[in-house]
């Protein structure tokens, strides 16, 4: 809960039930989707079902535009909002296997535990593999700590590396956004599946 | 009408919008005495010797250790990886990128907190970010991480957790049994390292899907 845990005017046990709350609502609305089948997120790749992306993409901008207009309102500090740290080197790395992951079960983290929560077996399989993933990488955080932590950029927005202003940048996202969605809903007709 | 042509019709002009107004800027660049005193009660600069030592000892590129004190100091002992920018050149022109930037985090240090607090006070009135300031300074250093001193049987378990992960780091980074006077010759982080257990420490939240 951004604004209320940073202010410090709710505790970290506050936030943390407030998470869990939301985690439920979350997840509820993931698995009322449709999103608990690996079916649905193997479609993006596949182009037959491009839904994942679609509400993905139109939470970001609506989180993005929501964020500037708040700001431009003297709402919120647009400094106070937590960014990423970015490691080039992990984020490659980290993504190229994220993606693989993604194709191969099926699943992302939140969508496999709605699916292994009502019951889905390829999704617990999944979760199994996801803790032995964390496993391989805790265990041999000695071997990869060098690659973990090489090319640290701070904490860089989009906006500060191409020299433009933070609403242009939203902008183009948005033109980006309607273009991807014009193209999945594109696929879908081209590559159309009966049953899934 | 299709829905993606619906939330074009939204999104598109809110999107020209956002791009065709200036950037809020009304947050004051500088701080004024009064969020200077402020921040300075609430003491938010101080980090706690046990997180950098913490950082030290993961190696973590995200911060830099910055001696305040001047250059034979500097030379006589520093913490692993420290840079030396004495108090009186902080204004010095070629200090500027290190001290304005929003990439990593700076700590000053010094032998008590009252040079490195100076340096931080002069930094934040000039609405510099990411600086901060070595809790207690070296002298703590020495008495915390390497000399911790056992806690009384009687202390709670966190008084002994924070023991246990003082002696640790202290190991790893050349303490331990020396005297606090002979420990001024050790610069080599490159000792054995013992295993260290991570110092409690404030998570932030992270986002996914």
């Amino acid at each position: 809960m951004g604004p209320l845990s940073v202010n410090e005017l709710i505790s970290n046990n506050t936030n943390l039930f407030l998470a869990f709350i939301i985690g439920i609502g979350f997840g509820f609305v993931l698995e009322q989707s449709g999103f608990s089948s690996s079916r649905k997120l193997a479609g993006v790749f596949y182009g037959y079902d491009t839904v994942v992306l679609k509400v993905f993409f139109t939470a970001a901008i609506t989180a993005m535009l929501g964020l500037l207009f708040f700001s431009l309102f003297g709402w919120i500090d647009l400094n106070l909002i937590y960014i990423n740290p970015t490691y080039l080197t992990s984020a490659i790395v980290g993504g190229m296997i994220m993606g693989v992951g993604f194709i191969m079960g099926g699943f992302c983290p939140g969508t496999s535990f709605c699916g292994a929560s009502i019951g889905k077996i390829d999704a617990m399989v999944f979760i199994g593999g996801l803790f032995i993933g964390i496993l391989i990488f805790a265990l041999g955080y000695k071997i990869w700590d060098g690659m973990y932590l090489a090319n640290f950029l701070g904490f860089p927005k989009i906006s500060q590396v191409l020299g433009l202003s933070d609403g242009v940048v939203a902008f183009l996202m948005v033109i980006v956004a309607l273009g991807m969605f014009w193209v999945g809903e594109w696929a879908e007709k081209k590559f159309p599946r009966e049953e899934y | 009408m299709k829905p993606l042509q619906l939330l074009a019709i939204f999104i598109i002009p809110l999107g020209l919008i956002i791009a065709a107004v200036p950037q809020n800027k009304t947050k004051p660049y500088k701080l004024t005495a009064d969020q200077l005193l402020g921040e300075a009660n609430t003491r938010t600069q101080f980090i706690t010797p046990e997180t950098v030592a913490d950082m030290i000892v993961k190696k973590d590129p995200s911060f830099q250790l910055i001696d305040v004190r001047n250059q034979d100091d500097f030379e006589k002992f520093s913490l692993p990886g420290a840079i030396n920018i004495p108090v009186a050149d902080l204004l010095s022109d070629k200090y500027t990128d290190i001290l304005n930037q929003d990439a990593k985090m700076n700590i000053f240090y010094s032998n008590g907190t009252v040079t490195a607090n100076e340096a931080w006070m002069v930094t934040r009135q000039l609405g510099y970010k990411n600086n901060f300031v070595l809790e207690g300074g070296l002298n703590y250093w020495f008495e915390a991480i390497l000399n911790p001193q056992k806690p009384a049987s009687t202390s709670p378990d966190e008084e002994f957790a924070k023991y246990d992960f003082r002696l640790s780091a202290g190991k790893a980074l050349g303490g331990g049994d020396m005297p606090a006077q002979a420990a001024t010759q050790t610069q080599s982080a490159e000792t054995a390292k013992p295993a260290i257990m991570p110092a409690p420490k404030k998570k932030r939240a992270a986002g996914g899907c």
